[in-house]
């Protein structure tokens, strides 16, 4: 598959230099290739951004007791399916 | 709350940017070519570029359980009921499909990390602990599922174990999501290939079209059907579902101008898994004729051999073929959102951009739970098939708690915004919720109080 965007190398379409000159350009090549993946990803995209944490929902007491009450269902519900499992293998 | 914090992969400083790292540079690379596409209006490329976690999901739980599940409804009841019954079952799935990938576009954050981050971790590893019980009986399922496929080949378990761990080993090895989903969705393809055994088979198509009007309805006993709707709602929705598909969906990239394509990848996949598991129906349903051949067995190995005697070798191999890949490309997807969930609650690196170096917790994940499910099967005499045929059921008793928070993200405006469930969305959702929720505590309880002879079968 074609890539529209890959890293530009030192010394393609370049004039040759030495040195100091070529190391200075380098950095330039690859900031610049660093700004076009800015552009390419959204700011909230990046995995500095992404492994900040969003901040805690607060949950209203009726809502809380609901999870907590789906939860122990769900959990007594998954304990009988596990012991039928068990009670058929015998 | 403490802060999840990602293992430090290598950042490359940058003043007044953000910091860049291998993953987003990978990302970057994948998201070029979309915004190329774009640019240049090709719109099939776009789309191309776009597909992948909604049918990867879908045809991942067309899995190996699933569509034994199906041909043994076939070989019992037949085509009708099930046959309309499995489209609506998609369309559930398509409604739970769709908020996770928008949640995912959106947020860019996979399931596992938003429950944990936003509701607490309690909640969040619950959610990590239900989904990873219901991944290793379905991965156990799964290897059993390609077993009985190399069986008929007469291929023994460490044939399957050896291709099971092989594929991980294989698809892991690129460090990069678009590499890891082009392979895994040319594998699920071949899902297909239950459509070529219903061909096969020669159906009376007037019987397939007559199906429609959800008759005859099964019959049987209370807990028999309720098993039946359990099994079945298990075979089409499932926990590692929801993780996997918004976890991939980020990981891919996507961002809110995705989010219509996202759904056009949702919805193919939903039509495509439909159709593929009414393909399994009905080449189940050949063995209705026939009295019941093959029906003790196929639940396990006899499945292709019944199928074989019955409508011909072609349809045996065919099948048996299916249930190979069915299972493969399972474990490849459970593993993957198992991998997430991991990465995701413990607060490290989870994405297939990733190097194994800078994500290992992610890349153990994935390979361990396989491993695990692999060793399971080796041991002599584990009840194999009572696993498989349970997997589907345990997935549906857990499902509703993850619906629920899959919902409440959904609506969260403060992570939504624009994008966050319309009304008529959530009527849908809850009614889904509901459903899954009473058909799988029916058949908890009543077979459990049939178990301590409370009731009569």
């Amino acid at each position: 598959m074609n890539d529209p965007r890959q890293p530009p190398t030192s010394g393609a379409h370049q004039p040759p230099a030495s040195g100091a000159g070529i190391q200075e350009r380098d950095l330039q090549i690859q900031e610049r290739f660093e700004d076009q993946l800015i552009m390419d990803l959204e700011r909230d995209q990046f995995v500095a951004e992404t492994s900040r944490p969003v901040p805690r929902a607060v949950l209203s007491a009726r809502v809380t007791v609901g999870l907590w009450a789906l939860r122990v269902f769900v959990v007594i519900v998954s304990l009988m399916v596990i012991y039928t499992f068990i009670d058929q293998l015998h | 709350m403490s802060t999840p914090e990602v293992a430090a992969p290598p950042l490359l400083g940058r003043v007044g940017g953000p910091q860049i790292t291998d993953e987003d540079r990978a990302r970057s690379h994948d998201r070029a070519r979309v915004h190329d596409a774009r640019r240049r209006s090709k719109r099939w490329y776009l789309l191309w570029l776009l597909v992948g976690p909604g049918i990867l999901a879908m045809l991942g739980e067309n899995d190996g359980p699933s569509m034994i599940a199906y041909a043994a409804d076939g070989a019992q009841y037949g085509l009708g009921f099930f046959v309309p019954f499995i489209p609506v079952l998609f369309a559930m799935a398509y409604v739970c499909q769709e908020m996770c990938m928008r949640v995912g576009a959106v947020t860019h954050r996979g399931y596992g990390e938003l429950v944990l981050q936003r509701y607490g971790r309690v909640w969040g590893w619950f959610g990590a602990g239900d989904l990873t019980l219901t991944n290793l009986v379905t991965l156990v399922a799964e290897f059993v599922a390609i077993r009985v496929g190399l069986a008929y080949f007469h291929l023994g378990p460490g044939v399957a174990v050896a291709l099971g761990l092989a594929l991980v080993a294989f698809t892991l090895s690129g460090g990069r999501y678009w590499r890891w989903e082009r392979i895994v969705l040319g594998l699920a393809l071949f899902n297909g290939l239950f459509l070529v055994a219903a061909i096969l088979v020669k159906p009376h198509v007037g019987a397939i079209a007559g199906s429609f009007d959800f008759s005859p309805f099964p019959g049987g006993s209370f807990n028999t059907l309720l098993l039946l709707l359990a099994s079945t709602i298990g075979a089409t929705v499932t926990p590692w579902m929801i993780f996997f598909q918004q976890s991939a969906s980020a990981d891919k990239g996507m961002t809110p101008r995705d989010v219509r394509h996202g759904r056009y990848d949702t919805a193919a996949g939903a039509v495509l898994a439909a159709i593929f598991g009414i393909g399994a129906l009905i080449a189940g349903a050949a063995l209705l004729a026939h009295d019941g051949s093959g029906i003790q067995g196929f639940a396990g190995a006899g499945f292709p051999e019944a199928l074989q005697h019955v409508a011909g070798g072609a349809v045996g191999t065919v099948f048996a073929l299916g249930l190979i890949e069915a299972g493969a490309v399972a474990i490849l997807t459970i593993s993957a959102s198992t991998a997430y969930a991991a990465g995701e609650c413990i607060g490290v690196s989870h994405s297939f951009n990733s190097s194994p170096r800078n994500a290992g917790v992610f890349y153990a994940a994935n390979a361990g739970i396989a491993l695990l499910a692999a060793v399971v099967i080796l041991i002599p005499g584990a009840p194999l098939l009572s696993i498989a045929l349970n997997a589907n059921v345990l997935a549906t008793v857990l499902l509703p708690v993850s619906l629920v928070f899959m919902v409440m993200l959904a609506n969260d405006r403060g992570l939504m915004g624009a994008w966050a469930n319309r009304r008529s969305t959530n009527a849908i959702g809850i009614a889904v919720i509901a459903f899954v929720g009473l058909c799988g505590a029916a058949y908890g309880i009543d077979s459990f109080l049939q178990a301590i002879h409370l009731v009569g079968s």
